[in-house]
Order: structure tokens, then C-alpha cells, then sequence
């Protein structure tokens, strides 16, 4: 980027830019000199521990905070002041939908955020409508969000989000109150998305990474790391350091002396354990 | 305490065209000083479940019984001291000015001296780690100490059985630990611990016993291995693992635990 300090630009390959960002709740610092850049197309894993900074960092992104220092740009725009231009561009996918949903139905929840944007009538119902296919909820449209369970709902907030059509998307834990179908069903419509928009993907879930391009490593209120996800799995050090825990799948593989990043699933360990077995017993 | 459920039936909106039938036929026993899981799916009505435990719910059809005796003929503020109940993202309720007088909030409305109500405050604070936030305002803190700041709240009443809604959800893997840890501390000094979770890994390194529920009934209940190698798909990733070694490799037995499994697979020859 010949100008960065600029931030993005309108149309431009960056998406999203932040350069030596301050954040402070009264007196406690949450992020200090924060810099980094997202390009189009990228899918960047944000981990680190509670109160490292990372919902902040969110919250910042989408203009709900301002930074005391340092520039945020969003597809060429400024959130702090330019809020509801740069929600048209980034949608956050939180982590409790609960606290999201507001109407009575399902599809008046997703047309939520097109109405706001005065969306004429008939485009609003093509759009509500692919937002609720495109999550798997074809015949929902008239449920009461509250008798959804928690899987349903959160896939009601991201047709909502996606309604909206932001070429950003930014999941702010979005898996952590899913059951494992749940959340594989939730990942796997994220993971299709990916070819169409830019993600910014906060978890505690490593395993949820893995496939990322880069994650960034948010302590303290610092950006710590930068790594792609084989240097971050194999990184003790960096993990510890940064109260990260492996899942269980690979953390078996880096105690049996095999390779951790390569090995995320329990049929792929199997196979490598069963594979050392006969070789040696040969 | 001995906390039973007997065929207790929950039907939502009964009678209209919203009813939901969300708990059938549920019968389980959780016994003093226990850890006890209760996992499933969503909507598989763990919650609506553990919220019979303290009659927040009353059971449609069927019963609760508390030692023996029918929960609806005890006084409600009694019940609810004895088996305290933490929902999901119990941080919401969160009100006060000071974490301190959060977790005062509700030992001071047993009547207790002050005196007590204090050291009962730094007791639980001190088991949750965050005595120090004392003075601070619940509002600014991280979500993983509002978790605890919460969950403390709910410890300083004294509670006979911990029931546990989610309560990992969303917290650092440090901060799970430190949750897990709390657990198996209870268990150790007589309190029964009821834990809904949907993290299957860490239920196999704390459970006791489990219980499987799938929409609204109970699908198993037993050890971690008698249930989870029932059904190795809906299962942790140790039971998964040892489940796919064991047709060629039957010596690896049935761990469930991180190192029992690993200490197994240890065990194989050439690993």
C-alpha cells in the first residue's frame, strides 16, 4: 500500500486498516499501538485471552468505540464517524444472538437491517429470502425467534447480517454458545461464504482456525502475533505464553512426538498412530 | 444432598398453537457430592431441565424430589438457597456497583449477620480467583471475570448443589481450566456439581457420571465410557480417537480423560 496512512480506500484491496490504535475504558488501557491491515478476499483468525482486547478491537471496527489514537479505516471510511456507512460494509456476527434478535419473526429479524437502509419492498424480499436459504432456515420465516434454540437463532442473526450484503464480515466468537452440530453447522455456511467476503473470525477455538490465512494474537491489549496457523500450532512457547490451548486432537499429537498442525482430526491421528504401530512392529 | 427427577414431562405454551413438548418422561437421580454432566444437542432441553432442579420451572407432569421428599412442599427461598442455579451468560444479571456488593446481594437477603456475609463474599471470590476485583465495578471488568464474578455470587449462598448452566461458554481456554478446577474443588468438599456443556472434552475430564438427553428424553446416563462408547460419534475427541484404534488395536481399552488416553496410547507398541 503506497499510503497507508490514508487508510483504505473506497474499491481499494484493503479492506481494513488500523494503525497504532489506543483504547482506553476510563482508566484501563485495552489496546495499546495496534496495527495491522486486512486485504479482500483474506480470512484472518483474531485469538488471545479474556481481556486481551479482542472485542474492543471489534467494537472499534464497526464504530460502536473510538479510538483516543491511531486511525481505523474500514473500506476507506472511518467507523467512528461514519458509523452507519461502514455497518453497509463490515457486519458483526456476535457471540449471543440472544441479544440481537428483535422482531416477532424470524424473517422480520433478517429484514431488520435492509429496512433501516430503506431497501424498496420487493428487493427486501428477494434479499430476505436468499439471507434465510443461504443459512438453512427455508421454512422459519414465521417462527417466533424465541422458541429457536440457540444454533437456529444465531443462524437467524447471520442471515440478518448477510441480508445487508457487507463484503466484511467480523464473527466475534459466533460458535461459542453451539453444540458441535450446531457449530459445525454454522462453520460450514461461514465456510462458504468465504470465497465471497472478507472475514475476521475472533475465537477461542483454534480447531476453528485452522484453514485461516493468518491469525493475529491480541494479549494485553497488544498484537503480539501475526502468524499463519502451521507456525502458531507449533509454537509452544507463543500458546503458552498467550494462555492458548490446543484442542485435544492435536495436543495428543504434539505429546506422541507428531507433527500437531497436520493432524487436527481424530481419524487423521488414527492414522498416523496406526501407521507408526505397524511400520515399527514390522 | 440427593436431588431426584421422576418422569418429569415439561410442555411450553400448553394449549396453544406455540406448545412445545420439551421435556418427556425424565428420570435421574444426582447423587451427593457428584459431578454430574447433562449433554445433547441444542434443543435437546438441557436448560429447561436443569431449571427444574430449583422448581424455577415446575415440572408439567411427574415430580422433584429433594432427599427424599416432594421440592413443591419446600419453601421456594429454601430450595433455591440449597440448589443454586448459574443460567447462561449469568453476567447479564450483574448489577451492583461494586463486585463486592454483587456477591453480597444475596447472602444479606438470607438474613445473615454482616460479619458472615463478608467472609462468605471473599470465600467465593477467593475460590473464583478474583479476590482482587473486589472494589472494581462489575461493568468494567473482561467477560471471563464477569463469569466468575457471577458464578460467585451464586457460591456465597452456600449452595448444596452447584447447578452450572454453559458455564465455559465463550471463556479462554485458561479461564476454563480455572472453572474446571473449581468444579472437582466442590466436589471435594461435599457439594454436587450438575454441569450442562455442549464442550464434550472438557465434560470427560470432570463428569462423573453423565447424562445424554436428545429431544427431551434421556438417551443414556452412566459413566463418561459407558456413554460415550455407546455412541463414539456424539462423543469426545479421546473416545472418538481410542473408538477408531480399537478394532485393530483392542489393548487400548476405553479411556475417556486426556492423559488416561494418552498414557494408552503410550502404551501401544512402536507409539
Amino acid at each position: 500500500m503506497e499510503n497507508p496512512g490514508e487508510g483504505t480506500r473506497p474499491g481499494g484491496s484493503l479492506v481494513v486498516s488500523c494503525e497504532k490504535i489506543d483504547f482506553a475504558y476510563a482508566d484501563t488501557p485495552a489496546l495499546s499501538g495496534v496495527s495491522f491491515e486486512v486485504h479482500a478476499g483474506e480470512y484472518v483468525g483474531i485469538v488471545g485471552p479474556n481481556g486481551g482486547g479482542k472485542s474492543t478491537l471489534v467494537r472499534l471496527l464497526n464504530g460502536l468505540l473510538r479510538p483516543d489514537s491511531g486511525s481505523v479505516r474500514v473500506s476507506g471510511r472511518n467507523p467512528a464517524t461514519e458509523p452507519f456507512e461502514v455497518r453497509k460494509h463490515l457486519g458483526v456476527l456476535f457471540q449471543n444472538p440472544e441479544n440481537g434478535l428483535v422482531a416477532p419473526f424470524v424473517e422480520d429479524d433478517v429484514a431488520f437491517g435492509l429496512e433501516n437502509l430503506g431497501v424498496p419492498r420487493e428487493e427486501m424480499r428477494e434479499k430476505v429470502a436468499n439471507s434465510i436459504r443461504a443459512v438453512g432456515l427455508e421454512g422459519y420465516e414465521h417462527r417466533e425467534p424465541h422458541t429457536l434454540s440457540g444454533g437456529e437463532k444465531q443462524r437467524v442473526a447471520l442471515a440478518g447480517l448477510l441480508a445487508v450484503e457487507p463484503e466484511i464480515l467480523v464473527l466475534d466468537e459466533p460458535t461459542s454458545m453451539l453444540d458441535a452440530a450446531g457449530r459445525r453447522e454454522v462453520l460450514e455456511h461461514l465456510e462458504a461464504l468465504r470465497s465471497e467476503k472478507t472475514v475476521l473470525h475472533v475465537t477461542h477455538h483454534l480447531e476453528e482456525l485452522v484453514d485461516a490465512d493468518r491469525i493475529l494474537v491480541l494479549n494485553g491489549g497488544e498484537l503480539v502475533a501475526d502468524e499463519t496457523p502451521e507456525r502458531l500450532l507449533s509454537d509452544a512457547d507463543l500458546l503458552r505464553e498467550n494462555r492458548l490451548v490446543l484442542p485435544v486432537v492435536p495436543r495428543l499429537a504434539l505429546a506422541l512426538g507428531l507433527p500437531p498442525a497436520t493432524l487436527r482430526t481424530p481419524e487423521e491421528l488414527a492414522r498416523a498412530i496406526l501407521a507408526r504401530t505397524t511400520t515399527r512392529a514390522r | 444432598m440427593r436431588l431426584e427427577l421422576e418422569d418429569v414431562g415439561h410442555v411450553y405454551a400448553r394449549g396453544t398453537p406455540f406448545e412445545v413438548e420439551a421435556l418427556r418422561g425424565v428420570s435421574l437421580t444426582v447423587e451427593s457430592g457428584e459431578v454430574f454432566a447433562i449433554v445433547g444437542g441444542t434443543g435437546s432441553g438441557k436448560s429447561t431441565l436443569v431449571q427444574h432442579m430449583n422448581l424455577i420451572l415446575t415440572p408439567t407432569s411427574g415430580e422433584v424430589l429433594v432427599d427424599g421428599v416432594d421440592a413443591t412442599t419446600l419453601k421456594k427461598s429454601e430450595l433455591r438457597r440449597r440448589v443454586g442455579l448459574v443460567f447462561q451468560f449469568p453476567e447479564s444479571a450483574l448489577f451492583a456497583t461494586t463486585v463486592e456488593e454483587d456477591v453480597a446481594f444475596a447472602p444479606r437477603r438470607l438474613g445473615l449477620e454482616e460479619d458472615e456475609v463478608q467472609e462468605r463474599v471473599r470465600e467465593s471470590l477467593r475460590t473464583l480467583g478474583v479476590e482482587e476485583l473486589a472494589g472494581r465495578s462489575p461493568f468494567a471488568l473482561s467477560g471471563g471475570e464477569k463469569r466468575r464474578v457471577a458464578i460467585a455470587g451464586v457460591l456465597a449462598m452456600g449452595p448444596e448443589v452447584l447447578v452450572l448452566d454453559e458455564p465455559t461458554a465463550g471463556l479462554d481456554p485458561a479461564t476454563r481450566e480455572v472453572l474446571l478446577v473449581l468444579i472437582r474443588g466442590l466436589r471435594e468438599a461435599g457439594v454436587s456439581v450438575v454441569l450442562v456443556s455442549h464442550d464434550l472434552d472438557e465434560v470427560a475430564e470432570v463428569a462423573e457420571r453423565v447424562c445424554a438427553l436428545h429431544e427431551g428424553r434421556v438417551r443414556a446416563v452412566g459413566t463418561p465410557a459407558e456413554v460415550f462408547y455407546e455412541d463414539p460419534k456424539l462423543a469426545p475427541a479421546t473416545v472418538q480417537l481410542a473408538s477408531l484404534l480399537k478394532e485393530s488395536r483392542p489393548e487400548i481399552g476405553s479411556p475417556v480423560r486426556f492423559e488416561e488416553t494418552l498414557a494408552a496410547l503410550r502404551s501401544l507398541p512402536g507409539v
